[in-house]
């Protein structure tokens, strides 16, 4: 679009006077991004899911694990002016298991995704670098979980380790069932990030600034850590963003099949519990799912806003 | 290097993953213990002797890598066991939920390009209209809606507010609809095949309405206009059909997608399909089934995948085949 330009040339404009230093890439692109209304709309919704992580004991009206209304009888009771959003079966204020579960969903989206990033990068970047034979292996390494049935696969694993972990000290971490899915989600998930950090090294493995760095004599981990990875975020951070959506949608499909924490205050044991009383009480199921939506079309709003705030030149 | 060579490269890799992952789902469930350990890691009180025909009945004595190539050569002949649940042939099994799956699946996917091919047209042909922005708009939106809440959304909607199609199950338990097999069972398949459509729908739309405003742009585009073709024969026969040479790659990955979620799906509509026959055999431990179900699942996925790979540089002969 037209506007993408105007940006960065006022800014352009506006420092030819002074001895400022013209804006960095990170400032060039949130003034680009600023201008998306989709990316601005992911941004705010994202912000929104934070926000309400943070401060949920603050928002909530009951307690996730107040099940008094089962007691008094009002359970799956429509909504008014006490639950705000109805009980579901189970008794429960359907708003704050709402409120309660983006911490869930968060920790699920930001913990896959760490994983995914650290395992990715690593494997993305030695193959970028290294090049020829090693290459060729890690990326077939790369096709291959890109290929299987990741999500059939994690819910086999997650039922078996459920097994494994009968009778020894695993059983007492709490919320273990929680920590086996995000960590699997993690470790499923990083092809996508491998290929764009290889893409990314192999582009910037020949880039004057890193012969430069080379000839100078920088040791091997500064060029990769220091010279060559800062330039390869920009194009990591989109699919971060796109993964932790993709990761709060599999934690919430795995937990709605039944295989997820039977513990965790999340949307997907919600649906899980409510759905087959979606007849009688369908706001316990409309409501985390309405949740679930909004936080994947947050971020991928947000991935989208970002590949055109970092790459204004695929706009045209 | 040839297209023919390539082919075979592809295979060879094909073979290499589903033996890959029947060797992770293999030693997984062996990892627990013997497939009998498991069964009585849930069901307590089972005497030796029982244990012990049991072991006989389903061939589950010797090692595990003994084990792992009687199975193997036996899946080669199709015979993937007995179910320890049904007691049925898994083999026998599988092709009938099979079919159920792809009744609704593929009806799904043909209904998504028709519709994602008019709605592209549609919206790239008047790039930045009102119209284009709705398109965008409305495929994002479904792109991020996901699938089950969408069949959640439907059921509500058509089976408990207007009452007019079922919301489980792919035949009617009583009475068939004018009692007829056919109508019957295709009523039962709206809401799933709806449902699923919509979702291809939303992803297909973002993908070629983005590849067609671009080859729409081009040179040989602005050539075919100037030559006095109409319009309708540039649109259809020159951008369209250089516009699916990426949306043709991104088939196999949805077909994947959708067998993928298979068991979600088919547990929002109750479904016959394989997707809840996997969720029955993982709740319940049925060794055979869970082996049988995922290679089925993973043989489906990577045919899908190696058919746009090949049909993708049988098509685009600028692909350079690394």
């Amino acid at each position: 679009m037209d506007s993408e330009a105007t940006p960065t040339a006022t800014l352009q404009a506006e420092n030819l006077g002074s001895r400022q230093r013209p804006p960095g890439v990170w400032r060039q692109s949130w003034y680009r991004f600023r201008r998306n209304r989709a990316g601005m709309l992911g941004l705010t919704l994202v912000s929104l899911v934070v926000l309400i992580a943070i401060f949920c004991p603050l928002l909530a009206p009951f307690d996730p694990s107040d099940q008094s209304a089962m007691l008094r009888g009002a359970a799956r009771r429509a909504p008014d002016s006490i639950h705000l959003l109805g009980t579901d079966r189970n008794g429960y204020d359907v708003l704050s298991r709402m409120l309660y579960g983006a911490r869930t969903a968060l920790a699920v989206g930001l913990g896959a995704m760490a994983i995914a990033s650290l395992i990715g990068v690593t494997i993305g970047g030695i193959a970028g670098y290294a090049g020829g034979m090693t290459d060729e292996l890690l990326m077939r390494f790369a096709e291959f979980f890109m290929v299987i049935p990741v999500f059939i696969v994690i819910l086999a694993v997650v039922r078996l380790f459920g097994i494994v972990v009968v009778g020894t000290w695993l059983e007492n971490i709490p919320n273990l069932n929680l920590i086996t899915i995000i960590v699997l989600l993690g470790c499923f998930e990083w092809p996508p990030i491998a290929r764009m950090a290889r893409a990314e090294f192999l582009r910037l493995k020949h880039a004057e600034f890193v012969e430069a760095a080379v000839c100078i004599g920088s040791r091997k981990r500064d060029i990769l850590l220091r010279h060559i990875l800062p330039n390869a975020l920009p194009s990591l951070i989109v699919l971060v963003a796109l993964g932790i959506g993709g990761a709060i949608l599999a934690e919430t499909m795995v937990s709605f099949l039944g295989f997820g924490d039977p513990k965790a205050v999340s949307w997907g044991q919600s649906l899980f519990f409510n759905y087959e009383a979606l007849k009688v009480a369908p706001w316990a199921v409309l409501t985390p799912g309405t949740a679930i939506f909004l936080t994947v079309l947050g971020f991928n709003l947000l991935a989208d806003g970002l590949t055109d705030a970092f790459n204004p030149r695929l706009r045209q | 290097m040839g297209t023919a060579r390539y082919i075979v490269r592809r295979l060879i890799f094909s073979a290499f993953l589903i033996i890959g992952v029947s060797i992770i789902l293999f030693a997984m469930i062996n990892a627990i213990g013997n497939p009998i350990e498991i069964l009585l890691a849930e069901r307590p009180g089972i005497t030796d002797e029982i244990i012990e025909s049991i072991t006989q009945y389903y061939g589950l004595g010797g090692s595990v890598t003994d084990r792992y190539f009687t199975w193997l050569g036996a899946i080669i002949r199709f015979d993937f066991g007995t179910s320890i649940i049904y007691n049925l042939p898994v083999s026998e099994m599988l092709l009938t939920y099979g079919l159920e799956t792809l009744k609704i699946q593929i009806p799904a996917i043909l209904i998504a390009l028709l519709v994602s091919v008019l709605i592209s047209v549609l919206a790239a042909t008047r790039q930045y209209s009102r119209i284009d922005f709705g398109v965008i708009a409305g495929a994002m939106v479904g792109h991020s809606l996901p699938g089950f809440l969408l069949g959640i959304l439907l059921i509500l909607l058509f089976s408990y507010w207007l009452g007019v199609l079922p919301s489980y199950g792919a035949y009617s338990t009583r009475n068939l609809l004018m009692d007829s097999m056919v109508i019957d069972g295709l009523w039962h398949m709206v809401l799933p095949v709806a449902m699923l459509a919509f979702f291809n729908t939303a992803t297909l739309t973002l993908l070629l309405r983005a590849s067609l405003v671009d080859v729409l742009r081009q040179d040989f585009i602005t050539a075919a206009r100037a030559s006095g073709l109409p319009e309708r024969r540039v649109v259809f026969g020159h951008a369209l059909r250089n516009a699916f040479i990426p949306v043709l790659t991104y088939l196999g990955i949805l077909f994947g997608l959708m067998l993928g979620t298979a068991p979600v799906t088919e547990t929002v509509f109750t479904w016959p399909g394989l997707g809840a026959l996997y969720i029955m055999a993982i709740q319940q431990l049925d060794y055979p089934l869970i082996m049988g179900a995922t290679m089925i699942i993973t043989f489906m996925l990577v045919t899908a995948t190696l058919l746009t790979d090949i049909a993708y540089v049988i098509i685009d002969p600028r692909i350079r085949l690394a």
